[in-house]
């Protein structure tokens, strides 16, 4: 084949003309603009890894944090637990006591009541049993139940044994030779003087004496000096009827 | 039946100007029309180059070329493929736009003259000593020429020149002769066979085209690693078909 040399040498000045406009036009842009995205690619992939790095830090982190926080959270618990037992002990202590001064206070205010009710019972049923027996007495003996009680009275004074009788006799110097005589009724003049004269005569002589109306005695007569006294009264008897009355009341109660 | 005259088989003979030795052909007519296109299309497209991750799909294509020229040629050097991208990808460019455009009516690829073909394979006769001696130095190179004894070097000379030789009359007798094919084809059958052969045809100019490309680096890649890696089978390589 027959090859011109001047279009052979004009072919190879064209070729690298060609190579020159293409290194500047093509290739170098090209390649600079691929190396530039894979630099930022790679930047950016770095800057994930970077990233991702503090990321699973800060997980840890927080991870760490939180198992802190839950055991501080289960020491708290466990100990705001026994905080509150203690709490709830001293307050059922606490409670238990106060209970037990209620129930102490109730108790007391129940005995009271009861003293009263059975005082207040002791004193109807006297009464009561006063109004009977000295209707039963004047029926029966067509006697006056004063008229006996002073009676008994006097037996008693009489009764007096000789020590019993020197001790009221000391007695009633020392009050200054006064003489009280209470009792639930009137007495008269007839039986005021029969009195004097039966202490005088079983006791001393040189007192006076005070005759003083006390509607409390029961149906009875008592003599009172410095400290002692001789008496008689349906208390004797009532008391032995109310503890009896009490202790039934108290069996049934308990039933 | 049309004859085809022995001085119509190269664009070489087409001549449009002459003046005392200096002669301006059809030749070279197409080679600059290729070089305008290409050099223009690439400064249209490179103008308003992108380096973000959202770019325009010309600049993909040429993305696309330049990625795989440079994968080709890291595949034989390992490095440095950059160096190398403006010779292989020029001759790639040129050979295969060349090919192509002969799907143009009218149009008659530079490569179909022995003239092209022959300046191009000897820009890469003188590509493979320029690449290897400023890559290995002088004596390595030369000293290439002697192994495994001295009585080597005359078979060594006789290799470089057969294998530019072979470069030359491979690209130029594919392309000439398909031309030269089509042109037979219209003149004795109906339109369909000649329009499948042109399809062949393009496929032939862009393989035509690669085998040139790596063939050019082959040999440059001979001429590097016969020093760094003692690659000395792949610097006699044959030359295919």
């Amino acid at each position: 084949m027959h090859i011109d040399w001047f279009v052979f040498l004009a072919q190879i000045f064209n070729f690298l003309l060609l190579m020159y406009l293409l290194k500047r036009f093509l290739y170098g842009r090209i390649i600079k603009a691929m190396d530039d995205r894979e630099a930022k690619i790679a930047a950016r992939f770095a800057e994930a890894d970077e990233l991702k790095a503090k990321a699973d830090e800060a997980a840890r982190l927080y991870e760490k944090r939180n198992q802190v926080l839950n055991e501080k959270k289960e020491i708290m618990l466990n100990e705001a637990t026994m905080a509150a037992d203690a709490k709830r002990k001293e307050l059922m202590e606490k409670v238990r006591v106060e209970v037990d001064q209620v129930k102490a206070r109730w108790q007391d205010m129940l005995v009271r009541e009861q003293d009263a009710f059975f005082y207040d019972l002791r004193q109807r049923a006297a009464k009561q049993l006063y109004a009977t027996a000295r209707k039963a007495l004047s029926d029966l003996a067509d006697a006056d139940l004063e008229e006996r009680i002073v009676d008994e009275f006097l037996r008693r004074v009489q009764a007096l044994d000789e020590e019993k009788s020197i001790q009221m006799r000391k007695a009633i110097s020392g009050g200054g030779n006064l003489v009280t005589i209470q009792s639930a009724f009137g007495i008269s003049a007839s039986r005021q003087t029969q009195i004097e004269e039966v202490l005088k005569k079983q006791i001393t002589n040189g007192f006076k004496i005070r005759y003083l109306k006390q509607p409390d005695i029961v149906s009875g007569i008592e003599m009172r000096v410095n400290g002692h006294k001789i008496a008689w009264s349906l208390n004797e008897y009532l008391e032995t009827l109310v503890e009896s009355l009490t202790e039934t009341l108290q069996k049934e109660a308990h039933a | 039946m049309e004859v085809v005259l022995l001085n119509q088989i190269s664009p070489d003979q087409v001549i449009i100007w002459s003046w005392n030795f200096i002669i301006f052909n059809v030749t070279i007519l197409y080679t600059w029309l290729v070089m305008a296109i290409l050099v223009v299309g690439s400064w249209l497209i490179t103008r308003n180059l992108s380096s973000e991750m959202n770019v325009s799909r010309w600049q993909h294509f040429l993305e696309v070329i330049i990625s795989v020229i440079r994968g080709e040629i890291s595949e034989m050097t390992k490095k440095g493929a950059d160096h190398y991208v403006p010779l292989i990808g020029t001759l790639f460019l040129f050979i295969c736009v060349s090919n192509v455009l002969v799907i143009v009516p009218g149009f008659v690829a530079p490569t179909s003259s022995m003239t092209t073909t022959a300046a191009l394979a000897t820009c890469v006769f003188i590509a493979v000593p320029y690449y290897g001696i400023s890559r290995n130095g002088v004596f390595h190179y030369v000293r290439e020429y002697f192994q495994p004894t001295f009585i080597f070097f005359p078979f060594h000379v006789m290799g470089e020149l057969s294998r530019t030789l072979a470069l030359t009359v491979r690209l130029f007798g594919n392309i000439m002769s398909h031309e030269k094919v089509i042109g037979i084809l219209l003149a004795v059958t109906p339109f369909l066979f000649p329009v499948v052969m042109q399809i062949l045809g393009l496929l032939i100019g862009v393989i035509q085209a690669y085998i040139f490309a790596i063939l050019s680096m082959v040999y440059i890649a001979s001429a590097l690693s016969a020093e760094d890696e003692g690659h000395t089978e792949v610097k006699k390589e044959g030359s295919p078909a």
